[in-house]
């Protein structure tokens, strides 16, 4: 089992449960969720988190904006960030690396697809 | 019989009417055009993912279908096993428990794996869900343009304004590509455009 705390982002709260669930089978125990990129920057403001899995399209904030925001923080600055999107356009997913992502994962994805790109970003 | 030059200065003004008349009906004509033609492209579209959902979810129900009907015979064999542990343990012979035990447990992580499965294929309420809002906003659209037309018709429908309408709709965020077909070539291309950047 791994110590590391996963921040989930998604404004699906079925997404949520289906992440939380295929981290904690692949031994990531610990994962705070948040419905969008607002709610993950105040989730941020009081936790310690090692690594962020966030959606793209949400409402309030959306996952390209929080990690633009992610990335101008220097404590953020080299967290592990891994977008989980439907959004597979060539230019979308240009602009999620130019944003800052580590990696990319397009929807729907299998756990072993998941499992494999948190052990490739955790490797840096 | 009238003089022609009595008749034609009272023809002139109905005629000039009848004229004036045929501009309106052009230029409304005219202005009915761009909301009709939007209107017109944007049913088929709302239809295509209507179309697009139901066949989606018709499949993720399937793929649900399949595991839980996989489940539940594994289940019947486990509920044997243990009934055969249970009466071999009261007639004192447990020679045969810790293989059918070994047994018992491969199917129960089975029956784990299968339900791990099943969560995977819930992903189509999310993606669904888009599609759903995509949907939606198109036929809000459309609404949009019946409006315009009602507006430019002469003695249009009493109506409440578009203001009113655009205030009472939900905010609506959604891919519009969102599918739940298999996405190994997209994840290809996504892991090919990584590896690029990594080289660099």
């Amino acid at each position: 089992m791994s110590d590391l705390k996963i921040l989930a982002v998604d404004d699906s709260p079925t997404m949520r449960r289906i992440i939380v669930n295929t981290l904690k089978k692949a031994g990531y125990e610990d994962v705070i969720e948040a419905s969008d990129g607002k709610d993950a920057l105040a989730k941020l403001k009081v936790e310690e988190v090692g690594m962020v899995i966030t959606d793209w399209n949400m409402p309030e904030m959306d996952g390209l904006t929080f990690v633009t925001n992610l990335r101008s923080t220097p404590k953020y600055a080299k967290m592990p960030i891994l977008m989980v999107t439907t959004r597979s356009v060539k230019d979308d997913i240009v602009e999620a690396l130019k944003a800052g992502v580590n990696n990319y994962i397009v929807k729907p994805f299998t756990p072993a697809t998941l499992k494999q790109k948190i052990d490739e970003v955790l490797a840096g | 019989m009238p003089d022609s030059t009595v008749l034609i200065k009272e023809i002139e003004p109905v005629i000039k009417d009848l004229a004036e008349g045929i501009n309106n009906i052009v230029g409304q004509l005219k202005q009915l055009q761009s909301p009709l033609s939007e209107s017109q492209s944007k049913v088929p579209k709302a239809t295509e993912q209507l179309d697009k959902i139901s066949e989606q979810t018709e499949q993720a129900t399937h793929q649900m279908l399949d595991q839980i009907e996989k489940i539940i015979e594994r289940e019947q064999e486990v509920s044997e096993g243990l009934k055969t542990i249970k009466e071999n343990a009261v007639a004192g012979d447990i020679s045969n428990v810790p293989a059918l035990a070994d047994t018992l447990v491969g199917k129960a992580d089975e029956s784990c794996n299968d339900a791990f499965d099943i969560m995977n294929v819930l992903q189509f309420q999310d993606i669904t869900s888009q599609q759903i809002n995509h949907a939606a906003s198109l036929l809000e659209e459309i609404e949009t343009k019946l409006h315009e037309i009602i507006e430019i018709l002469p003695g249009g429908l009493d109506q409440p304004s578009m203001e009113i309408i655009e205030s009472a709709r939900k905010s609506r965020v959604y891919d519009p590509h969102a599918d739940m077909t298999n996405k190994k070539t997209e994840q290809d291309e996504v892991d090919s455009l990584f590896a690029q950047k990594e080289s660099q």
